[in-house]
């Protein structure tokens, strides 16, 4: 019997071959512009993703000024970053919430339609599972503990509910021993699940 | 609430069986025609070739035929396979692509013999 989920050379090929000439066919019809595709996964490679939330982070990190508008008037302070093809709309019902010393936060969704898709990009498969989300608020603990996130039990932990009305997102703490680092380093370091709250920023290998 | 069909797009199918790889917030792709097919399938939905919903209706079909496959143990998991089929299966449905025209393409010596 064969292995299910092997990677098979052949077929890769055949399955290449197939898609390039499917390209080409819909391409000659006139049914397709060369640039299609591209133009279609640019939206998904360069406009909305966790790379513009990454941005945010790391700018909040070094300017508290920044950081507080923010946390103020989110999608006010995200517009001044000017993201490019981003005109604003995608970006309205934002708000930014702020991990401390004394809060975590942690958010959760019923409807992936309500994702703050243009800074946290595709939300991972279990973001829609009713156990995560239903535990999530009941024990949000132990579920951050099991994603190898341990928050003290001393230290309150602010579970945010995304819907139509607001899209949360989460602006971790600055790992310790980042001060070398400039704000794109510290944009690299931040992650889609950083920004959910169901994971912390890890420290970069001292300089 | 979507300003832009691409993120309709992808957002219909998460939580659904048709749900694309992704990583880190990302799509994911091992290979190049990987990502041309599923650019191919949004393009083509967000130009009106198709509706995106019936392209979905094909892929989950298409999905479901593996798994009734898988059983015997020959048929490997490739999603961006499963998604090929469907994009040629819708093509065919709105007659953009008449049946076995791609094949054509694929071996031109052959069907002019």
């Amino acid at each position: 019997m064969a292995p299910l989920f092997e990677y098979d050379k052949n077929r890769e090929a055949a399955n290449a071959a197939k898609v390039r000439a499917l390209e080409a066919l819909l391409i000659k019809k006139g049914v397709l512009g060369s640039d299609s595709v591209d133009a279609v996964l640019n939206h998904f490679e360069t406009i909305a993703g966790p790379f513009n939330g990454a941005r945010i982070v790391a700018r909040a990190w070094v300017n508290p000024a920044y950081k507080q508008r923010l946390l103020d008037d989110t999608p006010k302070a995200i517009a001044e970053l000017q993201f490019p093809g981003m005109t604003g709309a995608e970006g309205e019902h934002m708000k930014a919430v702020a991990n401390s010393e004394v809060v975590h936060n942690l958010i959760i969704c019923t409807l992936c339609s309500c994702y703050p898709w243009p800074v946290l990009g595709l939300p991972p498969y279990w973001y829609k599972d009713p156990v995560f989300r239903s535990r999530g608020v009941r024990e949000p603990h132990a579920v951050l503990r099991e994603f190898g996130v341990p928050i003290p039990a001393e230290k309150e932990v602010k579970v945010w509910d995304s819907s139509a009305q607001i899209r949360w997102f989460v602006i971790p703490e600055r790992p310790a021993n980042s001060e070398h680092l400039d704000e794109a380093q510290l944009a690299a370091l931040v992650t889609p699940e950083a920004m959910m709250g169901v994971a912390l920023v890890p420290s970069p290998p001292a300089a | 609430m979507f300003t832009r069909f691409e993120e309709y797009a992808a957002t219909q199918m998460l939580g659904y069986p048709d749900s694309p790889p992704r990583k880190e917030g990302r799509l994911f792709f091992n290979e190049e025609w990987q990502r041309t097919v599923f650019g191919m399938a949004l393009a083509l939905a967000k130009q009106g070739h198709f509706e995106w919903e019936d392209f979905r209706q094909n892929l989950i079909c298409s999905i479901a035929a593996w798994e009734q496959e898988a059983g015997d143990g020959n048929t490997r998991w490739d999603y961006y396979e499963r998604y090929t089929m469907a994009l040629i299966a819708i093509l065919e449905q709105c007659g953009i692509l008449k049946p076995g025209e791609l094949e054509q393409q694929m071996t031109p010596d052959r069907a002019n013999r």
